[in-house]
């Protein structure tokens, strides 16, 4: 489970690895010479070791400003002979959905292979979205590993299969795969391809008569697909009950029967492809069982593309019984479709299909035991969070301005500007970028009545990833709105990657840094900087600026907290609890209620304000915003 | 006062009623409260159900005749100018200070000689050039209250300097301010609660009240860079007729009815032109302009004008008999508005008045004491 492990230079030895390095691995063996990404949870360290093994194996690495670049870049190179891979979450593929689809059409020449870490319950996501759905739109194989291992042999299978037919295909992963460590045996590095052209003969082309030569493809796909090692069924031949599962639903299904005392009469399709299906292999399982039981994460994508399959086959397969989420059969807590599948959930399912009974553990009473006493916990910005400050001084400024400004959210760790960390004041929240479009559309509206000022809030990353059209709308269109760029110097949500503004790359390399700033004035908008730990100072930026009129720019830079924690000497800060008037007038508690930064805490003895001082990460803005200066900043130098 | 007020309070009563006069007393003096652009705001409400903002805040409810016994020991005789010892013109002695204030320059020569006499070791000012929206400003020397020096018309929430003062731990302090920032430091400097906290008020050794007669919204300012075109505007002033930009390059001129629409409403509510409550109250004489009108009001204000006289920072002269019943108008004038405002319930119910006073007002004919 580290980087070392993908290094092992011995075929056949067994390391532990995630399910990300696993994907990394099977890159690598497959002699990738191309991969490319925009950093997105659960995948995200699928990219981070490629580009730190790219010297090493000789390949590129690149995290692109979004996905589409991303999978268009990971396309070319495929045109011209190497082996690409690029990596998203769903909601990069929804960005990346055009190219996709159209590149899916034109076909490709080497292995193309599209990794999408789906996030069901949505862990670190806006949403829990559903991959396969897109992917089967576009007319590609989808595979689904169940372990780490199989996330390794279906990447190099993925590469060959993709040759085959000359099609991008599909690696969905889950969260509990990319996360989850298990062994992998490792194989030999291919040299590949290291002489890459485009023949003048060549063309990949886009046009509507290429149709039929996807659809026959995909019938080729569906017919090695009865055959394909991944694909397979455990259990008795004559099985009446039959669990289909893929991913991470096998091994939950495999427990759950062994559980039951199951094992012995449900049988078990584990499917690795999951688009095209492998109807023969199904029709046969289907024609002998009399019930059917789909376990798979959130949309009933397996179930429903079965359950098609069954009507069209209604006389050979009767009579069948399908349990699943369109049954309400398989269904977690939210109801079905909603969240993560897990052993319970599988067991309760099935027990309840096959008529067992079946108690689950009482979970709260052991935990109550083993950890007694947790104080249920909002989720917050990290303590010294620039953010905290920044979303502060906004407030402060909406405050002043008194015309109730909109603001605009997006996504980023200032997401959580929506909640109390960040004073609750986003007020929409959608896709990567929409907070500028949105503002475009309102900022237009002032002849129509709407004379709201209008704030769009996005984070460094973000701006690059896809403000930019927006903005250049907003100039063409003369919209009126402003936009904060919230720069925390690194793409903070996803683990610190590095983005155009930095000046380094995916590979480690020095390069060329494109501020914000030098972007938003050439395209001829006003931008100011200002450091939002002087709270007060930007308070009176965002003011001022949102006094102006026509599209501008406030950037609010100052690093993530987590990187400048690591970074310098770094002063002590703590309370003296003398000076601290407490909940009295003149403060009522407003370090730790109000501005809540999670090191200032209570102490409940004294009732007086107090710092952790391990929680602490040292920026000192505390400091600046109690009343009384009861909050002292201590050696170290002052932070910068 | 009655019954427990605080933030909320303060907002439906103060700022959300257009009460609000920008005096910056409350700005500062929590984390909760700001300002920009002399807007004046709750940021977060703190949650208390009673505070030092609601007790100080000049438009909260104000017992006049209670300040008076406060702040001078004795109740007023003269229903239109309040207490006072004298009334004088004024003009600063000859030196770096004359012909750099408005009119006569006495403000200025009176903060600059409180802050060499080592009398304040800080004083409370409003600064920036002419023609732009001024900044509260903290003068620690006499350069820096030269600086501040000419008149502003816009509402500038100065006492929010007091505030930071007082917190950056200067002990002594003398504030310039209008009549409403003058009241707001009075009631502060009377509270006796039990959280004195952040009382920056109790560390005013001495106030210089303005004449204000009202002031202005910072619409003014982008109305006053139309008028000026492109030219900068190095002095504004406003009389009783028209307001005057003088540009450098030759003075513009318009009537002050044009003006008018830009004063803040809650200056149509104040009860108190002359700043009653100030050791020295100091304004124009609308008679000469290289004079000021001076009004020594407490026995400090008596003290500090004597010491300044006698040591050429100030010079004074009886105030001329004939101009008195005219100012006695203008504030009997403003007054007679505010009562009749309040009779309509208009000024909601800040003004506590004692028995009778309104008569007396009603009855006074301008003439005399």
């Amino acid at each position: 489970m580290s980087f070392i492990s993908l290094l092992v230079d011995e075929p056949g030895r067994n390391v532990l690895m995630t399910g990300n390095e696993a994907v990394a691995r099977g890159a690598v063996e497959a002699g990738i010479g191309y991969a490319s990404s925009y950093p997105g949870s659960p995948s995200v360290e699928i990219l981070a070791n490629l580009g730190r093994l790219a010297q090493k194996f000789n390949h590129y690495a690149e995290w692109s400003v979004n996905e589409k670049v991303a999978l268009e870049g990971a396309a070319a190179a495929s045109f011209a002979g190497l082996r690409a891979i690029c990596v998203m979450k769903p909601n990069g593929l929804n960005v990346a959905l055009d190219s996709l689809a159209s590149i899916a059409i034109s076909g490709i020449k080497a292995g193309l292979v599209l990794v999408v870490g789906d996030d069901p319950a949505g862990y670190s996501s806006t949403n829990e979205e559903d991959s396969r759905p897109l992917e089967k739109a576009a007319h590609i194989p989808v595979l689904e590993p169940g372990t780490p291992q199989e996330a390794k042999e279906m990447t190099l299978f993925a590469f060959e299969l993709s040759e085959q037919i000359k099609l991008p295909v599909a690696l969905r992963c889950v969260t509990r795969i990319c996360h989850a460590s298990a062994n992998v045996i490792v194989g030999p590095v291919e040299g590949g391809c290291r002489e890459p052209f485009i023949g003048t003969d060549e063309r990949f082309i886009t046009n509507v008569a290429l149709h039929r030569v996807q659809e026959a493809k995909l019938a080729r796909v569906r017919h090695m697909a009865d055959t394909m090692p991944f694909n397979r069924y455990t259990g008795p031949e004559d099985a009446k009950t039959v669990v289909i599962t893929a991913g991470v639903g096998f091994m939950y299904a495999r427990e759950a029967l062994a559980e039951l005392g199951l094992a012995a009469e449900v049988g078990i399709l584990k499917l690795g492809l999951t688009w095209p299906l492998p109807e023969g292999m199904l029709l046969k399982y289907l024609k002998t069982a009399e019930k059917v039981i789909f376990i798979e994460e959130i949309e009933p994508f397996i179930e429903e593309n079965v359950m098609h399959l069954a009507a069209q086959h209604l006389m050979e397969v009767y009579p069948l019984r399908f349990y699943g989420q369109k049954s309400g059969h398989v269904a977690g807590q939210y109801g079905p479709g909603i969240g993560e599948m897990d052993p319970e959930t599988v067991t309760r399912a099935l027990a309840a299909v096959c008529g067992k009974s079946y108690t689950p553990p009482v979970a709260g009473e052991f935990l109550k035991d083993a950890m007694p006493d947790i104080p249920s916990r909002e989720r917050a910005f990290c303590a010294g969070c620039p953010h905290r400050a920044s979303f502060w001084a906004v407030k402060s400024a909406l405050a002043l301005d008194g015309r109730s400004p909109v603001v605009l959210g997006d996504i980023g760790c200032y997401t959580l500007g929506l909640t109390r960390t960040g004073f609750n004041l986003l007020q929409t929240v959608h896709a990567m970028g929409s907070g500028v479009g949105m503002a475009c559309g309102l900022g237009r509206l002032a002849d129509y009545g709407f004379h709201q000022p209008v704030i769009a809030l996005v984070g460094d990353s973000t701006f690059y990833h896809s403000a930019l059209p927006a903005l250049l709308n907003a100039r063409y269109n003369k919209s009126s709105f402003l936009l904060i760029v919230l720069d925390n110097e690194t793409t903070a949500m996803t683990g610190h990657q590095p983005h155009p503004g930095i000046g380094k790359n995916a590979m480690g390399e020095e390069g060329l840094k494109i501020t914000i700033e030098s972007v938003a004035t050439g395209l001829g908008l006003p931008v100011t900087v200002h450091d939002p730990y002087d709270v007060e100072g930007a308070t009176e930026a965002v003011f001022r600026s949102l006094q102006a009129e026509g599209p501008r720019v406030l950037v609010l830079r100052r690093a993530c907290a987590l990187v400048a924690a690591h970074q310098g000497k770094r002063p002590r800060v703590y309370v003296d609890q003398d000076l601290c008037i407490a909940d009295n007038c003149g403060c009522n508690r407003f370090c730790n209620h109000v501005f809540a930064c999670v090191a200032n805490i209570w102490d409940a003895a004294k009732n007086k304000a107090v710092i952790d001082e391990v929680l602490c990460n040292r920026c000192g803005v505390c400091a600046g915003l109690c009343p009384v200066g009861a909050i002292k900043v201590e050696g170290g130098g002052r932070v910068d | 006062m009655d019954g427990k007020k605080g933030p909320l309070d303060l907002v439906r009563e103060v700022m959300a009623s257009g009460m609000c006069t920008g005096c910056g007393i409350c700005v500062g003096l929590c984390p909760y409260i700001k300002t920009a652009g002399e807007r004046v705001a709750f940021v977060h409400q703190c949650g208390l159900e009673e505070g030092n903002c609601y007790r100080s805040c000049p438009r909260t409810p104000t017992d006049w005749a209670e300040l008076d016994r406060a702040v001078f020991d004795r109740e007023r005789e003269d229903c239109l100018l309040g207490n006072y010892r004298e009334i004088l013109f004024a003009r600063a002695g000859a030196g770096d200070v004359a012909g750099k204030g408005q009119y006569g320059g006495v403000v200025t020569a009176l903060a600059a000689f409180l802050l060499e006499e080592g009398e304040v070791a800080g004083a409370v000012l409003t600064g920036g050039p002419a023609g732009e929206m001024p900044r509260p400003v903290l003068a620690r020397c006499r350069d820096e209250v030269l600086a501040c020096a000419g008149s502003h018309y816009s509402a500038s929430p100065s006492l929010a300097a007091l505030n930071r003062a007082a917190r950056q731990g200067v002990e002594r302090l003398a504030v310039v301010g209008r009549p409403c920032q003058v009241l707001a430091v009075r009631k502060m400097q009377g509270l006796r609660n039990p959280t004195p906290n952040n009382l920056s008020a109790q560390k005013v050794k001495f106030l210089v009240g303005l004449f204000c007669f009202w002031s202005l919204d910072t619409g003014i300012y982008s109305f006053m860079r139309a008028r000026a075109g492109d030219r900068r505007i190095v002095r504004a002033d406003i009389t009783p007729e028209a307001m005057a930009l003088d540009t450098g390059s030759g003075v513009v001129n318009f009537p002050v009815e044009e003006v008018r629409p830009f004063v803040r409403p809650a200056c149509r509510l104040c009860f108190d032109p002359t700043s009653e409550f100030a050791d020295v109250a100091v304004g124009s004489t609308e008679y000469d302009p290289d004079w000021n009108t001076l009004i020594v009001r407490s026995a400090k204000g008596r003290e500090i004008v004597d010491a300044a006289r006698e040591g050429g920072i100030i010079e004074t002269r009886p105030y001329p008999p004939e101009r008195l019943p005219l100012l006695r108008k203008a504030v009997r004038n403003k007054k007679l508005r505010v009562l009749a405002a309040m009779e309509n319930g208009e000024a909601g119910s800040y003004l506590e008045l004692s028995d009778g006073y309104a008569h007396v007002l009603k009855q006074e004919g301008g003439s005399g004491r």
